[in-house]
């Protein structure tokens, strides 16, 4: 079981890795471009990487790996869970904008008090957000392929759908080896698909104009 | 249904302008600016100042008429918007 521990605050890094590799890119893009949506991208990335990092460092403060670390232990972890649900919040909070821009509401929103209000502690209440974030972010992706057909988006869809999946499995069963060890997966898959357009984008990189509009 | 545009997709589509309809090499008048920008008068002269402020856009006055060129500046945000433009796809949102 230790070993399980283990393995998911090592996804933490993996996933705090990811997170700030995308918000590398999105505030490069925000520097050059000074564009609005890449600046909210870079935003929740920047959340989400901050999240992950908090949240590892908590799970090898609960295996006694870093010594000292226990007296803020829950601190720690309702902080990163905080970030990490302001991040998923940018990040659908970036497609309600163009949703209030067209005029067209997500029918998910009304979703959101039945998610929230049901739980009792605070770091379900957050995970709870979180998984709700996500779930509007794979709807408005899925959404945004419908009109542009980049399959890339379809990729992306396809990650937070996996992440999504993940997280509903941590909310929906606390116990079982086997289950945990899925939910993991899911998780590390989705990730890595997150990381798919960053490596793109390295790859195909000409280099570009570095100066404000 | 019309699209939103954003403010950097309309600099973007002014700047694509001033590249592809400068055949002659003589720049490109305010009124093909505003045809294919799509904006109102006011606005459109407000971001040609700012392009041109900018270096983005070069002015030449040629025989008491403004036109407008794009600068190797300019050149160069239309290239990196057009990387920058596919990775905000990839997350379903546009630039």
């Amino acid at each position: 079981m230790e070993g399980l521990l283990l393995l998911e605050n090592a996804l933490q890094f993996v996933g705090a890795f990811v997170a700030f590799s995308i918000a590398l890119v999105s505030y490069k893009g925000v520097k050059q471009t000074r564009s609005s949506s890449l600046l909210r991208l870079s935003a929740a990335f920047m959340f989400l990487g901050t999240g992950f990092l908090l949240e590892g460092f908590y799970g090898f403060g609960s295996l006694s790996l870093i010594p000292g670390f226990e007296v803020s232990l829950t601190t720690l972890l309702i902080a990163g869970l905080f970030l990490e649900t302001a991040g998923y919040f940018f990040l659908a909070f970036s497609h309600m904008l163009d949703v209030v821009l067209d005029k067209r509401m997500g029918v998910m929103l009304a979703l959101f008090p039945l998610m929230a209000i049901n739980q009792s502690s605070l770091a379900v209440v957050l995970t709870s957000l979180s998984f709700y974030f996500i779930l509007y972010g794979v709807v408005e992706t899925l959404f945004a392929y419908s009109k542009n057909r980049n399959p890339n988006t379809l990729l992306i869809a396809s990650g937070l759908a996996v992440l999504a999946a993940g997280w509903w499995m941590s909310l929906a069963f606390t116990d079982g080896l086997l289950l945990n060890i899925i939910q993991l997966l899911l998780k590390e898959v989705g990730l890595v698909t997150l990381f798919i357009p960053v490596l793109k984008f390295s790859l195909s990189k000409k280099g570009g104009w570095n100066g404000p509009v | 249904m019309a699209q939103y545009r954003t403010q950097t997709k309309i600099i973007a589509d002014i700047l694509a302008t001033a590249r592809d309809l400068n055949t002659a090499g003589d720049g490109v008048g305010i009124t093909t600016l505003l045809r294919r920008g799509n904006v109102s008068y006011s606005r459109m002269t407000k971001l040609i100042t700012d392009l041109v402020g900018a270096g983005l856009l070069v002015e030449l006055n040629i025989e008491k008429n403004s036109k407008y060129k794009i600068s190797d500046k300019g050149l160069s945000f239309l290239q990196a918007y057009g990387q920058f433009e596919d990775f905000a796809q990839s997350f379903g949102l546009r630039l």
